[in-house]
């Protein structure tokens, strides 16, 4: 677990900073990619990271910072390049070489040969390094990074201007040590690696965190089909494509990237206008994030990496409807708790900060059943059992000054009737009560399947919705809270929704195409996916807005993922 | 420990020691051999076996032998630094220490290494390059040793002296380079360090009262050099003349020639 916390790289007056402010996390078997431009401070932050560089913000690996490990090559490989191509010296003879880090780090120098064995170098371990290819010098500075057996990588641009075949190595490396329950982080410049290697796609620009993506809606968002026509009369061609109703761009001299129209269409068109066509070919170009995204809002560690989503945010909003208000009211115990009665509970892990709730809200964007939560628990729970249960917390919540933190296993001991919705138990209630750590399992799926949908929708929401519920008398919050419990135990459609079969997404009109459930590691497999989900997920929901669409999405990935 | 252990590797597993060493000793031999040649007949004086074994080459700045070492250290840290195996387990600074520390220590150890393998190679070129009219019975044969071999005329302290010479090459070249970070820096300014101290040390000493010690003379070659031309030239020049202008300015004008042919085979400047 590496929690990266407000990572900045200011250089002097003039200069736009490398870094500004950069908040993650990378989580234990997972691969998180930082994907960004030439520029975009990729580097940079993994130096600052392991503390190369100097610079402000905090990177603490399982709680400590990198000096403060007594042995960082034991739990961190980092294989950050060094502006030579070499891996190490090129009149060194790479089994001698790898035997020599083998005693910095202390491990055995058995170990070493067993390394390169795995990096297929055992071959030519005993020619110098100079000799050896790019491919083989980046394998062997991963044999390095590995030596010490870490169980957490850090890896820049691993990939860069390797042979496509290299690149496929290290993917299936890297994805099999994070399956291992390793941590792997690791920079790319390129979309479709993203899309392939990764579980967590964070999307730098400028120094600026972009997006902060699940794969699934990375993959969703972010890869953009252009069709890419060349020929002598391209200028003709735009005008008849433009009518079409399609977007076009010059693309080099005599080249046109066209969007919005088929590749049979073009060649109809072109065919039909007497057109000659050179070249009519499919591509995946990348496309910046979505949506206008704002900055963090201060250092997230006390907020939240929050994304904000206008567009998206706004049409969720109009189709969710009251649910805000709900929301609100769900909210409202927890910002009493935090900003109400801040001397009643000073030993709670959140400060009392006014305006936003602190510690545990970090766990809000991944988890996307935002307004849904309410909700799912109350099916979680035995109809008539939920209610009362659910009336008791939150009721115990507000005389006694413990933190949502702590009321939040009240209503989880409840025995959830079937396999299938013990899943869904716990992070139902930790929506419910926003504990600061829920369940390791869960959260790994979570992540995966969660800002699919909702991870800009909730921030968008969470701000307004807390700034009223401060302002308003908290007995109403929970007034609110019982008033909606009894609508759930009165209103059992989500309950009856939530059979398998529906979660499965069976028996639902508009099931929601999950692009790729168990991410095979392929670049191909991955290259373009149309983005119809993207449009059918941003659809005013048909006969059941929110019940089982997100769920449909989060078994599969389960399944596929675990 | 396990530092030292891995800096030995890599010294081992670098292909530029064996050649340096190889190198060093080579030079060192053949000059050794040339001074033998070309000793005055007659018996052999202590300071001209010393010169001789020792394979002090005038006007260079450092012995051969200390020469090598210098290169050795520098390029202990200049390949480190340049081809930084693990760069992110340096970052915390007991760990750098730690890392010179092995550095010196074993470059240190290779240094008298050097200097005992150069010291027996020198002496048995000198033995066998010995024109048949010098008579060196006492120096060679150990039972005919003067009493003391570390008496003041003796050839012992000038032989320990070597050593520690050469031991402080080696670790000036290591430190020099680890201010600079280039290993070809580092040796230049190492070669150019003696230059600078000997003649200030030597004013040092001069105005206290003292002056270097004959055997220290010998060994010193900045001042040696300086000996070895005028006496080639003219004993009773005096204080500042042409010869010692010549001296000094010799490196100005191997610095510039040494430009104009670095440009000759390159690019870019």
């Amino acid at each position: 677990m590496i929690q990266i916390t407000g990572l900045t790289k200011a250089y002097r007056r003039g200069r736009p900073p490398a870094l500004l402010d950069l908040t993650f996390d990378a989580r234990p078997g997972m691969v998180t990619v930082l994907l960004g431009d030439e520029g975009a401070g990729k580097s940079t932050a993994l130096r600052l990271m392991v503390e190369l560089e100097r610079g402000h913000g905090l990177t603490l690996f399982d709680g400590r910072t990198y000096r403060r490990i007594r042995r960082p090559e034991r739990e961190i490989g980092v294989l950050l390049p060094t502006g030579r191509p070499e891996a190490g010296h090129p009149g060194q003879r790479a089994r001698a070489h790898l035997r020599m880090l083998a005693g910095v780090v202390g491990v055995p120098a058995r170990r070493a040969d067993d390394l390169l064995e795995q990096t297929r170098l055992a071959a030519v371990a005993d020619h110098r390094i100079g000799t050896f290819s790019p491919g083989m010098h980046r394998r062997l500075a991963l044999a390095a990074a590995l030596l010490g057996n870490p169980s957490t990588l850090l890896l820049d641009a691993p990939t860069e201007g390797l042979s496509p075949s290299n690149e496929e190595w290290f993917g299936a490396f890297l994805r099999s040590f994070a399956l291992s329950g390793g941590t792997v982080l690791t920079t790319t410049r390129a979309p479709e690696e993203a899309a392939a290697l990764a579980d967590r796609v964070i999307t730098l620009e400028a120094g600026r965190l972009a997006a902060d993506q699940p794969v699934a809606e990375f993959r969703r968002t972010r890869p953009h089909p252009e069709v890419l026509v060349r020929g002598p009369q391209m200028a003709r061609l735009a005008d008849l494509l433009t009518a079409q109703g399609g977007q076009v761009r010059r693309d080099g001299g005599a080249g046109l990237a066209v969007s919005g129209i088929d590749r049979t269409e073009i060649g109809e068109l072109a065919y039909r206008n007497g057109i000659l066509l050179h070249e009519l070919a499919d591509r995946v170009v990348r496309r910046a994030v979505a949506y206008p995204s704002a900055l963090p809002g201060g250092s997230g560690r006390f907020g939240q990496v929050s994304v904000r989503t206008v567009r998206r945010g706004a049409a969720r909003q109009e189709e969710t409807g009251g649910e805000t208000g709900r929301e609100g009211a769900e909210r409202e115990p927890a910002d009493r708790n935090a900003a109400g009665q801040p001397p009643a509970a000073p030993g709670t892990p959140r400060p009392a900060t006014v305006g936003r709730p602190a510690g545990p809200e970090q766990e809000r964007p991944f988890d996307h059943r935002g307004p849904q939560a309410g909700r799912w628990a109350a099916a979680a729970l035995a109809p008539d059992l939920s209610v009362q249960t659910k009336a008791k917390a939150q009721a115990a919540s507000v005389p006694a000054p413990a933190s949502p933190a702590q009321t939040a296993p009240a209503p989880a001991p409840a025995p959830p009737p079937t396999v299938d919705l013990t899943r869904r138990a716990p992070r139902g209630a930790s929506a419910l009560g926003r504990p600061a750590a829920p369940p390791a399992e869960p959260t790994t799926a979570e992540t995966r399947a969660a800002g699919a949908r909702a991870t800009g929708t909730r921030a968008t929401e969470t701000r307004p919705v807390e700034a009223v519920a401060e302002v308003r008398d908290g007995d109403r919050g929970v007034r609110a809270d019982a008033a909606e419990a009894e609508h759930l135990s009165a209103n059992p459609t989500d309950a009856e929704l939530l059979t398998p079969a529906r979660i499965r997404g069976v028996g639902r009109p508009p099931a929601p195409v999950r692009p790729m459930p168990g991410r095979p590691w392929s670049a191909g497999a991955t290259g373009l996916r149309p983005a119809e989900p993207a449009g059918r997920s941003r659809e005013p929901g048909a006969a059941d807005p929110r019940g089982t669409a997100p769920n449909g999405g989060a078994a599969d990935d389960e399944n596929g993922s675990e | 420990m396990r530092l030292m252990a891995s800096e030995v590797r890599r010294l081992r597993g670098v292909r530029s020691t064996w050649v340096v060493v190889a190198g060093a000793v080579a030079v060192n031999a053949a000059v050794a051999a040339f001074t033998a040649s070309r000793l005055p007949t007659g018996e052999l004086a202590t300071a001209d076996a010393v010169r001789a074994v020792a394979a002090v080459v005038p006007a260079l700045p450092l012995p051969l032998t200390a020469l090598a070492a210098a290169v050795l250290g520098a390029l202990a840290y200049g390949n480190e630094a340049r081809w930084p195996g693990l760069p992110a387990s340096r970052v915390t600074l007991g760990r750098r220490l730690s890392a010179l520390l092995a550095k010196s220590l074993v470059v240190g150890a290779a240094a008298l290494l050097l200097t005992v393998v150069t010291l027996g190679v020198n002496a048995l070129a000198v033995w066998l390059a010995l024109p048949a009219a010098v008579d060196a019975p006492t120096l060679f044969d150990p039972s005919g040793l003067p009493g003391a071999p570390f008496a003041a005329g003796g050839i012992g302290r000038p032989l320990a002296a070597f050593p520690a010479l050469v031991l402080a090459g080696g670790w000036a070249g290591l430190l020099i380079t680890s201010l600079v970070r280039s290993a070809v820096v580092g040796i230049l300014l190492t070669c150019a360090l003696p230059a600078l101290l000997e003649p200030t040390a030597g004013l040092l000493l001069h105005r206290t009262g003292r002056n270097w010690p004959l055997w220290m003379r010998e060994l010193m070659p900045f001042q040696y050099g300086l000996d070895f031309v005028r006496s080639a030239a003219d004993r009773t020049a005096g204080a500042l003349d042409g010869v010692v202008a010549a001296a000094l300015l010799a490196p100005a004008a191997l610095l510039v020639l040494a430009a104009v042919l670095a440009q000759v085979r390159r690019r870019s400047l």
